[in-house]
């Protein structure tokens, strides 16, 4: 039995802005079939909704009311200050920075020195090219059945496409910042793709951050892929923050991880409308570990969803989550942990954990851990919590004269604090602290 | 001057009473313990003092240098210079020590009028005091009480009194859980506070923590009531009686 299904005026939108747009949009002959392959697959699958299991919590369907106009070829005027501005407390790290602006690649306020180690190109170029890594671009989103990750692949106009050598240690972070500016409202999709050599070692930071004065609405559908080779160190990090009132961002991590390799990816997620962080992770060697982690911060009637699906393909694999929301006013926070260990995975060592923090009654934190065990020598767990500010500790906190308010900011920092940890490198993670008070000191 | 006046207590949401009309006035400069069985209201005076909100006050008034505390929060009662020692300093994971110490040290001196410290001012005197009660200052760079021995977050405690400063220190069966050489030191860390400008209400089962603090009067809680007073032999009285006299009486 088949239903038709009546298109959202959002669907027929997308589909509209891709008839419009999809000649100006970067890449070779295959790079445009590709496009136009994932623009059927998006209009066939819509938008995901709630009576899809994975969308249960988060409605795409019912929220996204509307396609933005598609950001092609950005000029808008920038300057280096600018970028500092933008960035906030991200400006102050010592890292090889690759600047876009909605959407588009600006070589004049990226860094312009290279990086030992590091091949460095954006993905426009790529595309047009039709090098080789267009070849794995294209086969590995043909493949992939998700409508966020379809959206992305017919639209997307630019990003890095990165390649640590062999051995290689990066000495400074690679920074890929994703800016939002200007006055128009508009749709961006990104794509970055990363791969690192055996034995390479490199952090790197993603940020979507606004200029002040940038449209309060916008619409990003991120995607980045990181293929991890053996014996490889990776520290991943997304900083999504905003400060408009309508800012949607539907983003996917698709990561791949080699035999010993050694992955931490952190994600921060606040001042946004909607947003669905996804996180894909396959065991492709044995002995490889996995951290991830989150911070997501809401108010209002914002609603944030993290969504990670975890794959121990493969035997004697670690793998540890860690994610902490702090929910005001009517917002909503989603988690969903899936943690398959397939049968041949034994010795898989796994443990995720989520927590809520509820500052107002009307907020609301769904968390699904979802563990697939078909292999029988394995230690995995998983764990939910779901609290309200401590009262005993905020008496404590009074009682040595410390006011609600600022009692409240040192409990929520500790509470967040322990994901933030995770980030190994301290000026990171003081960063993200950083973006963190600055979202509780809006309150 | 600490004046309880006819102070009658229950639990929120509860109508069970705890606290059944307490009178109790404590001097500039005075030391009053207050002893007493388990269960009868000891702790209740010392949160409704410092204004934990799980109580709720059906009678009477408490009023601190003639202003009434029940009307201030926590934190303002902390700045008219109200400090509970408790009787279970809680753990606070994720905040280190240090910050927590200075964050209230900060905001008191703000509330107070104060400049606020410098970093170095600030170390200056926290390594002072944690000297005098034998506190590492590693200890301090930890989240606050996680981890601690029970002497441990008691010396921690007195810590914060030493470095807050109060004129009301009210000290929640300090001594539970210390051994000999831990009761010394935190005695020694309260007697260095005594002053003619500080008042203390000192609230213990045992007799012993009273040879180390000397008060200049001992209240015998029970039911609820202060049910005698006297000065510090009465203290030792109870030591070779117990409280079973009280106990029937209000039985």
């Amino acid at each position: 039995m088949s239903v038709a299904v009546m298109k959202t005026k959002a669907e027929l939108s997308f589909a509209e802005n891709f008839d419009q747009v999809h000649e100006q949009l970067p890449g070779s002959p295959a790079v445009k079939r590709a496009r136009q392959m994932a623009a059927d697959r998006f209009a066939e699958l819509g938008l995901p909704h709630r009576r899809i299991e994975e969308w249960k919590y988060t409605d795409l369907r019912a929220s996204v009311k509307d396609a933005l106009p598609v950001r092609v070829g950005d000029a808008t005027q920038m300057t280096i200050a600018d970028v500092i501005v933008a960035l906030g407390p991200l400006a102050k790290l010592d890292a090889h920075r690759m600047v876009l602006v909605n959407g588009a690649y600006r070589k004049e306020l990226s860094s312009p020195d290279q990086l030992a180690g590091l091949e460095l190109e954006d993905l426009a170029s790529v595309l047009a090219s039709g090098s080789e890594h267009t070849e794995g671009l294209i086969s590995l989103t043909a493949r992939d059945a998700d409508a966020v990750l379809a959206l992305n692949t017919a639209y997307m106009t630019d990003g890095a496409v990165a390649r640590v050598q062999a051995g290689a240690r990066l000495e400074k972070p690679l920074l890929i910042a994703h800016l939002r500016a200007g006055r128009e409202p508009g749709f961006t999709a990104h794509r970055n793709v990363i791969e690192v050599g055996p034995k390479a070692s490199v952090q790197i930071i993603e940020a979507f951050v606004s200029l002040p004065g940038a449209a309060s609405e916008g619409q990003s559908n991120a995607a980045t892929q990181i293929t991890v080779g053996d014996e490889a160190k990776v520290a991943h990090v997304k900083c999504t923050v905003d400060t408009g009132e309508g800012i949607t961002q539907l983003s996917n991590w698709m990561i791949r991880l080699g035999r010993e390799a050694d992955y931490s990816g952190f994600q921060l997620t606040q001042g946004v409308s909607l947003a669905r962080n996804q996180i894909f992770v396959a065991f492709d060697g044995e002995d490889a570990k996995l951290d991830l982690s989150g911070v997501f911060l809401a108010r209002g009637r914002e609603h944030i969803d993290t969504t990670l699906v975890v794959d121990h393909a493969v035997p004697s694999c670690e793998s540890r989550e860690l994610f902490k929301g702090v929910l005001d006013d009517q917002s909503r926070g989603v988690f969903q942990g899936k943690i398959i260990v397939q049968q041949i995975a034994q010795k898989t060592d796994g443990k995720q954990m989520s927590q809520g923090l509820l500052l107002s009654p009307d907020a609301e934190f769904d968390s699904k851990p979802e563990l697939e065990i078909f292999a029988d020598d394995v230690a995995c767990g998983h764990g939910a919590t779901c609290t309200e500010l401590d009262k005993d500790l905020m008496f404590y906190c009074g009682s040595r004269g410390i006011p609600p308010d600022i009692a409240r900011g040192l409990l929520i920092e500790s509470f967040i604090g322990e994901a933030v940890e995770k980030v190994e490198n301290q000026p990171t993670a003081e960063a993200i602290m950083e973006f963190a008070r600055g979202w509780l000191a809006k309150k | 001057m600490l004046e309880i006046k006819n102070l009658h207590v229950k639990i929120a949401e509860e109508d069970k009473p705890i606290l059944r009309g307490i009178d109790l006035t404590i001097a500039k400069g005075e030391v009053h313990a207050i002893m007493g069985p388990n269960g009868s209201g000891k702790s209740t005076l010392a949160y409704i003092l410092a204004g934990r909100d799980d109580y709720e006050v059906t009678e009477g008034d408490i009023l601190w240098n003639g202003e009434s505390l029940l009307d201030m929060e926590p934190d303002e009662r902390a700045a008219a210079g109200v400090f509970l020692a408790f009787q279970y300093p809680m753990e606070i994971p994720g905040v280190a020590g240090l910050t927590f110490l200075r964050t209230a040290l900060n905001a008191l001196r703000r509330k107070r009028g104060h400049e606020e410290l410098t970093t170095p001012e600030f170390m200056k005197l926290v390594k002072e005091k944690s000297a005098a009660l034998n506190i590492d200052i590693e200890m301090l760079k930890r989240p606050v009480n996680v981890g601690f021995s029970g002497g441990e977050k008691k010396r921690s405690e007195i810590l914060q009194m030493a470095l807050l400063e109060p004129t009301l220190c009210v000290l929640d069966e300090t001594d539970s859980g210390l051994d000999i050489d831990a009761l010394r030191i935190v005695s020694e860390g309260v007697n260095a506070l005594r002053s003619p400008e500080r008042s203390m209400l000192v609230i213990t089962h045992y007799q012993r923590l009273l040879n180390h603090i000397v008060p200049d009067k001992v209240h015998v809680l029970a039911n609820g009531k202060i049910q005698r007073s006297g000065g510090k032999e009465l203290a030792l009285e109870l030591e070779e009686s117990g409280y079973a006299e009280f106990g029937e009486k209000a039985a």
